[in-house]
């Protein structure tokens, strides 16, 4: 039976998930990324400092993790490093991104797949924001819409969580995760300038100037989020992966994984960084080599030449390519299909043993929910490992405001070289971004992105071999062949971002 | 005196055949006294988009955007919140652009890829031909940010997709529809919220000659600047982290329409210029259009 679960929805863009169900096992899955823009080639021949600018374009959720990637490689290309200040700044800016971004995934994009929604009509109590869902619902019900209660409902049919307590507890916290959500942008947006999208990160560092006023705000907005982490992201997670055990062994993806690194603890882009880099295959780590990331295109929409480096990546669009069945290139690290996102930060961190605290948290984590680190390739494994990249630099932003030298430099005075390369790489909130860029008379000569749902959400490489997601899929027992929420569950981990993928 | 759906169908009939901009007094006078309970509806599309002005919907924070979308409106679809998805989400979408879920306002994200249709696709149909059934059912649209309006970035110079606003996507295809166009990369969330708020309790809000609501694009970033005192007095910022009027660095807060001066960005937190950087003109129809037009003006090229 062949069921297409898109267009997939609470992720960002544009997903279908084409499916062969065999008595309710998915036997082959893939992945359709629908949407395509071309920014490779509209950056071509820009001004280079366009491009931190127009990447954070490619996606407004992560807006901040394209702008700090090419502003790392636009300092490479320039041969600049900035002051300390300057790359204090970028982590304060990114970090308070990703921790809008965790806390917006689990609850906005992620929750209503396990909380019970409808519990709402039970709710006695007096809390304002839940007093008002409750009557809305029930004022959408009693007026007969054609949709009652949208955006909230229809939902898939399958099984949510039973207890009526933590479900409003939760729909509680999904109320407050939008107030909080905007406090880590707010935070962001002091030195970025506004969220999404800032105009205040360059090469070497910021155009804010951190005063001691902006300091204390940034601090105190944080500790907010800080605290909201501990006391309700993380217990609410406890509780979904309470009910749920099955979803430590499901969603596991069948290949490597693969880690940037985020955060440097110094001031060049090179030095140490908070989760560190490095490529997880065969149980083993090895330092990232980018010169062995090629792209396949036998089965994505591009007629130009396939297993490219990212050097010489080319982009033309073939939109009715035989056997080509999605926007999204093919990666792949030396051949190897990887899966990159939070479990790999996670996992290619811990297996290094680089930041103690990772490894704290890993095993108090898998102690108290009877795994092991190796079922954090799965659907809670994901969700987890997002909470526990948030502790970390939600602790880590909290230390870095007390490194800054209040009122201090904190940015270049740019010069465009003629001519330049450089790589420039991070960890988005989804995971390993690379970005490259080549200049020739002081303009954009090539300009290439390799994002982390482009690994993820990748479709067949060219020896047939599937993606991290497709590979995810394939073999998950549903119980509901037509609907699948296993499945969406499963894509839901993944937290994809396709406007990204394909770019 | 007709009961609300009656009227909603006929402001749909009415609207389809004038626009939404064009209403006759006696209907537009009704609109204004619509229960805000349950108008407007929003079926909220995304086209050639980055989601930055979804995400920058999330960031509204009197009303909440919770408070916006149960009590001024109904998001009854988007892509980043509904619970629903796949054949289920298709459904919905499909009844009310087929005219059978009742009157909505169609909200686009996103440009529309003009000479490759397959470039963007909602479920098995291509955006542009949900958008040209739409068209005939909907009672008006908003195009949201600058992609929706122009084209934005993915329609910028040399782009593969012949990327378009969803004005010119109607005009080229003789629909004679009005868009409430809301520009910005990405939209303050003020800008469509407030719309969304004045269309429920006044009606349509006056537009500029640009389709933009004048509550909010009617003055240049420049006028209102507080460092308007600064470009007087010629203070100039000469490199970046400087303070003082940040023209020669190339601000283009001159040329472009928004009142982001005085309202500021997430919760009149800060915003662009407020944090040193020049306004790169995200709210004007030219944004990032033109590859010799660059953001910035640094003094200093190396050989």
């Amino acid at each position: 039976m062949q069921i297409e679960l898109g267009p997939l929805s609470r992720i960002e863009g544009h997903l279908n998930v084409k499916t062969t169900v065999i008595d309710n096992v998915v036997k082959d899955a893939q992945c359709v990324g629908e949407m395509f823009r071309g920014f490779e080639v509209i950056l071509r021949g820009r001004d280079p400092l366009d491009a931190q600018q127009i990447t954070q374009r490619i996606c407004g959720v992560c807006p901040y993790a394209h702008a700090i990637a090419s502003s790392y490689a636009q300092e490479k290309a320039y041969g600049i490093t900035p002051p300390t200040n300057g790359r204090i700044l970028h982590n304060l800016i990114q970090g308070a991104n990703h921790l809008y971004d965790y806390i917006l995934q689990f609850y906005q994009l992620s929750a209503l797949d396990f909380i019970d929604i409808t519990a709402i009509v039970n709710y006695h109590g007096t809390d304002r924001d839940l007093v008002q869902v409750r009557d809305w619902v029930k004022a959408e019900l009693a007026a007969k819409n054609t949709f009652p209660g949208a955006p909230f409902l229809p939902r898939l049919k399958g099984q949510y969580l039973h207890n009526d307590e933590i479900n409003i507890g939760a729909l509680k916290h999904y109320i407050e995760a939008m107030e909080i959500q905007q406090k880590a942008n707010r935070a962001a947006a002091i030195f970025g300038g506004k969220f999404p999208h800032a105009t205040g990160i360059f090469p070497g560092g910021c155009a804010q100037k951190p005063t001691i006023d902006l300091i204390s705000t940034y601090q105190a907005l944080i500790e907010e989020v800080r605290d909201f982490i501990h006391q309700k992201y993380i217990p609410d997670l406890l509780a979904v992966a309470h009910a749920f055990p099955d979803y430590w062994h499901i969603g596991q993806s069948r290949g490597g994984f693969m880690s940037f690194g985020v955060l440097p603890l110094g001031p060049g882009a090179d030095s140490r960084r908070l989760f560190a880099a490095g490529v997880l295959l065969d149980g083993k780590v090895r330092p990232v080599d980018f010169g062995l990331i090629t792209e396949d295109v036998k089965y994505a929409r591009y007629s130009s030449p396939s297993g490219l480096r990212v050097t010489e990546g080319q982009l033309t669009p073939a939109p009715e390519k035989n056997e080509a069945y999605t926007w999204v290139k093919a990666p792949r690290y030396n051949g190897q299909m990887v899966e990159v996102g939070p479990a790999a930060r996670v996992l290619v961190d811990y297996k290094q043993g680089n930041n103690p605290q990772v490894t704290k948290l890993v095993d108090r984590f898998a102690a108290k929910a009877r795994i092991t680190a190796k079922q954090l390739n799965s659907v809670l494994g994901r969700h987890l490992c997002r909470a526990i990249s948030a502790v970390i630099i939600a602790d880590f932003l909290l230390e870095e405001t007390e490194r800054i030298e209040p009122g201090g430099p904190s940015a270049l005075d740019l010069e465009i070289p003629a001519t330049g390369e450089g790589f420039g790489a991070t960890e988005a909130s989804r995971g390993a971004l690379l970005h490259y860029i080549r200049l020739q008379n002081h303009k954009i000569e090539k300009y290439e992105c390799v994002v982390p749902t482009t690994w993820n959400c990748s479709p067949r490489d060219d020896r047939g071999n599937p993606g991290a997601m497709e590979s995810a899929l394939i073999g998950t027992k549903v119980a509901n062949p037509a609907v699948q929420i296993e499945s969406v569950r499963i894509v839901h981990s993944f937290d994809p971002c396709l406007a990204c993928a394909v770019h | 005196m007709m009961n609300r759906r009656e009227f909603m169908t006929m402001a749909a009939a009415i609207g389809a055949a004038f626009g939404v901009g064009n209403l006759p007094e006696p209907v537009a006078a009704a609109l204004r006294q619509i229960d805000p309970q349950t108008i407007p509806k929003l079926l909220y599309l995304q086209g050639q988009s980055c989601s930055g002005c979804s995400i920058s919907l999330l960031q509204a924070r009197e009303p909440t955007p919770l408070t916006l979308i149960t009590r001024y409106s109904q998001l009854v679809f988007h892509a980043d919140l509904s619970a629903t998805s796949g054949s289920q989400a298709m459904d919905l979408i499909e009844r009310y652009i087929a005219g059978e879920a009742g009157p909505y306002f169609l909200v686009l994200e996103g440009a529309i890829p003009e000479k490759m249709p397959t470039a963007c696709k909602i479920g098995d149909k291509s955006l542009a031909s949900l958008l040209e059934s739409a068209a005939r059912t909907m009672v008006g649209a908003v195009a949201i940010g600058a992609c929706a309006c122009d084209g934005g970035i993915p329609g910028a110079e040399g782009n593969l997709t012949g990327a378009v606003g969803l004005p010119k996507f109607f005009a080229q295809r003789k629909i004679d529809k009005s868009v409430i166009q809301i520009r910005g990369c990405s939209v303050h969330p003020d800008w469509v919220w407030q719309t969304v708020v004045h269309l429920v309790k006044i009606g349509m809000p006056e537009l500029t000659e640009i389709g933009s609501p004048k509550l909010f694009f009617s003055r240049s970033i420049h006028e209102t600047c507080p460092r308007y005192h600064d470009f007087q007095q010629e203070i100039f910022a000469a490199k970046l982290g400087d303070g003082g009027c940040l023209f020669q660095l190339g601000c283009l807060g001159q040329q472009t329409k928004a009142d982001c001066s005085s309202r500021w960005w997430n919760g009149g937190q800060t915003w662009c210029i407020n944090a040193n950087a020049p306004c790169i003109g995200c709210a004007s129809p030219l944004f990032a259009k033109q590859k010799n037009m660059p953001f910035y003006r640094m003094k200093k090229r190396k050989t």
